[in-house]
């Protein structure tokens, strides 16, 4: 007996150290519900959040098949997350410490996270408030946060993020006048040439009833509120599209429950103390457009709106409109110009594609035809299927490429220079991800073992069967050279943790992967 | 704190008890002795390689040591020393069920010296091997992995040992001793590589999981009760 007692008192004695409470968190997949992915693909790096220890796993590929893991730290309670628009940067928004009780609690922040073959954290920026919500500049040059989350909030209160700028002097706090509405979507404009002055870029905010247009190149100074048309009823309206030509400085909103087109002319001050002034007008299409687009034709600028089975195409600087009947009534407009030649500033006029989840036809809108030949120049083209979105493909290899997502379990291939399109058939519904460098097309069922790839050059589909099922797929740059596609396995198995597939990108076999798993386990320290 | 209290209460029942016995016996008669010990280890092992595996720093083992005297001069005596510690630990990493299994064999000289014919302090140094088996149950793999290494060290103590049980002459066997000890236990670090082999169920070309480095490096106390013939 006395033996036992000695020895539990040794163990006492001895064996005081615990280990760090990390090690009694489960790892869990972030939820969408929440703000978060499970998993962002970066241009080098798969980030994987890791909401349980408030960090994030960044698994990179030393050489094709070869993953490794690193580790960053994130703020307290992480709200959203989205990755830049070239993919080269992990934006985190988190809370921080709610309620600061402390002056060393953590305040909330918004963390750049480099997503190269060398991942690491590029800075932060501390903020006032704890806010929600992230809109990101496709220039990188702002970041907009929003929807704040304390116990009083106001919607319209946004902390504008330059990102050009470090430290404290790149967050400006800003509160939108408002007349009741919130935030509903952010536009950032390329520079636009509004006359008596440098072009200059805007925010473009769509409230529920109204727009706002904040100056950034002087955020802290009054924004524009204009007020939204009312619908043909009487009714209130709210903004459906927005879409702006920077040449010209002008603005149209596509306006809900109304026949007409809201446009907005951005021009010189008119008065002290202005740096632009606003002159809207309401253009009549002749019935509720699907779609609205700034094209140019052989006569300048025009907009396109579709209503129906027409393409109306209005001046807006005389408000003269002009109809094209469409063989279909096409909902989605996207222009195609840059892709069909790069190099060249259509000379006649812009080309623009045609598509809507409704019908099963394509059509080329031609633009640079003469003007009383409009009719003629819309080309449809039978594709058997309906197109719900269009993709387009980054990089210079195969920017005549658009990846046509169907309602359906197919997605299709188009070759804008030939005017081809490949059907592509699966077996059930699908996920598209698209290499960052443009060469193919990644395609799975989350929560399936199969995933396929197509490359553009030959359109030859690969299918390929993973050990374990698959939660998302991501192609991310070698540091070596050469390309790794990183199949995730995320919440598979009991307990889940962080496993993944790699692949050789550009020679993808399931003969030569390589499994990883246990990725949630390193880092703890 | 632990080895000091043993000693001195050691210490003071010999003391007590050589005031009655002492002018009977003679130290010679108690030294020369082959032994065998049963007992248990308790070693803290504050390496991070560890935590995975436990939710403490302590690991107990078992601990099975033979020795016997070699040289004896007056109240000196050198005796040879080898232990077998066995002893594993279960946790659970981020939900993962693991466990850990340590043999550690140590064989090295021992010197004594007899404070009372049935009271000796010792110290030794001895070269240690240890073999340890970490598994980790992959939920994604599902698999069990495993690594399996050696260590080299040494273990580094001193101790005492008190006679409970034996004739006061020292001439009739076996005899009954209390022995404690603590130090300190060095093994090198191991790079802890859990590999899902063959046969495990992994998928194929299954990278190992890097769970870094382990050493087992840390003080320890050992309790015995060796029957010396």
């Amino acid at each position: 007996m006395r033996t036992w007692v000695w020895l539990a008192g040794a163990a006492l004695t001895l064996g005081c150290g615990g280990r760090p409470s990390a090690w009694d968190e489960p790892f869990v997949p972030a939820s969408n519900s929440a703000g978060l992915a499970p998993a962002y693909g970066l241009t080098g790096s798969v980030a994987v959040v890791d909401t349980a220890l408030q960090r994030v796993t960044l698994l990179s590929s030393p050489a094709p098949l070869l993953l490794e893991a690193q580790f960053l730290p994130l703020g307290k309670d992480l709200a959203t997350a989205q990755t830049s628009a070239d993919r080269q940067t992990l934006f985190v928004l988190s809370r921080g410490v709610q309620p600061q009780r402390k002056p060393d609690d953590e305040p909330p922040q918004l963390e750049l996270i480099d997503g190269s073959v060398t991942p690491k954290l590029k800075r932060s920026y501390t903020l006032t408030q704890p806010m929600d919500q992230l809109a990101l500049d496709p220039k990188n040059e702002w970041a907009v946060l929003y929807g704040g989350s304390g116990v009083v909030v106001n919607p319209n209160e946004l902390e504008l993020v330059d990102l050009t700028v470090r430290g404290a002097d790149a967050v400006t706090s800003k509160t939108l006048r408002s007349f009741g509405g919130k935030p509903n979507r952010f536009t950032f404009t390329a520079p636009l040439a509004v006359p008596g002055g440098d072009p200059k870029r805007f925010l473009i905010v769509e409230r529920d009833s109204d727009l706002v247009l904040i100056d950034l190149a002087n955020p802290g100074a009054n924004e524009v509120t204009v007020p939204l048309p009312a619908t043909d009823s009487g009714g209130t309206a709210t903004s459906a599209q927005v879409t702006y030509d920077a040449d010209s400085a002008t603005i149209a909103v596509r306006v809900t429950g109304t026949t007409s087109v809201f446009l907005l002319q951005l021009a010189a001050p008119a008065q002290a103390g202005q740096d632009f002034s606003v002159v809207t007008n309401l253009v009549d299409v002749g019935g509720l457009p699907a779609a609205i687009a700034f094209v140019h034709n052989t006569q300048g600028l025009r907009l396109v709106a579709l209503v129906g089975s027409s393409a109306v195409l209005v001046d807006p600087v005389t408000a003269i409109t002009q109809s094209a009947s469409m063989p279909a009534a096409f909902t989605g407009i996207r222009l195609i110009t840059d892709e069909l030649n790069p190099d060249a500033t259509a000379p006649n006029g812009d080309v623009a594609l045609l598509y809507g989840p409704n019908i099963t036809q394509i059509a080329y809108f031609n633009l640079g035809g003469a003007p009383g030949a409009l009719f003629r120049s819309i080309e449809p083209y039978d594709i058997g299927v309906s197109v719900k979105d269009v993709i387009d493909v980054p990089g210079q290899d195969f920017f005549d490429r658009k990846i046509l997502e169907t309602p359906s379990n197919d997605f299709y291939v188009l070759d804008l220079t030939n005017r081809q399109s490949a059907p592509m058939k699966t077996q059930s519904g699908l996920t598209l991800e698209i290499a960052p460098d443009g060469d193919r097309v990644w395609a799975f069922q989350a929560g399936t073992f199969g995933f396929a790839t197509v490359d553009f050059d030959t359109l030859h589909p690969i299918s390929l069967q993973a050990e374990r099922a698959v939660t998302d797929v991501f192609d991310i740059a070698a540091a070596s050279g050469g390309r790794t596609a990183v199949a995730l396995h995320l919440g598979v198995g009991q307990p889940p943790g962080i496993g993944a597939t790699a692949l050789n990108a550009l020679a993808p076999s399931t003969a030569t992967a390589r499994f990883y798993s246990g990725f949630e386990l390193g880092g703890i320290r | 704190m632990l080895v000091r209290n043993v000693m001195f209460a050691l210490a003071s029942l010999g003391l007590t008890l050589a005031a009655t016995t002492a002018h009977a016996e003679s130290v010679a008669d108690h030294q020369a002795h082959i032994e065998v010990s049963l007992g248990a280890r308790v070693s803290a092992v504050s390496d991070a390689g560890y935590d995975p595996f436990a939710n403490s720093d302590e690991l107990a083992q078992v601990s099975l040591g033979l020795g016997g005297t070699l040289f004896a001069a007056d109240r000196f005596s050198l005796a040879a020393y080898g232990f077998w510690d066995y002893g594993s630990r279960s946790g659970n990493a981020r939900g993962a069920q693991t466990s850990l299994t340590v043999q550690r064999l140590s064989i090295g000289p021992e010197a004594r010296y007899h404070l009372l014919p049935r009271l000796y302090v010792f110290a030794h140094v001895l070269p240690a091997f240890a073999h340890s088996e970490a598994l980790l149950d992959d939920g994604v793999a599902a698999a069990t992995r495993e690594a399996r290494h050696w260590a080299y060290g040494f273990d580094g103590a001193a101790g005492a040992a008190f006679e409970m049980y034996g004739r006061q002459d020292g001439r009739v066997r076996p005899r009954l001793w209390l022995i404690a000890e603590g130090g300190y236990g060095y093994l090198g670090s191991t790079r802890l590589l859990l590999r899902g082999g063959a046969g495990s169920g992994a998928p194929e070309r299954t990278a190992p999981v890097d769970l870094g480095s382990l050493s087992l490096a840390g003080p320890y106390a050992r309790l015995s009760v060796a029957l010396a013939l």
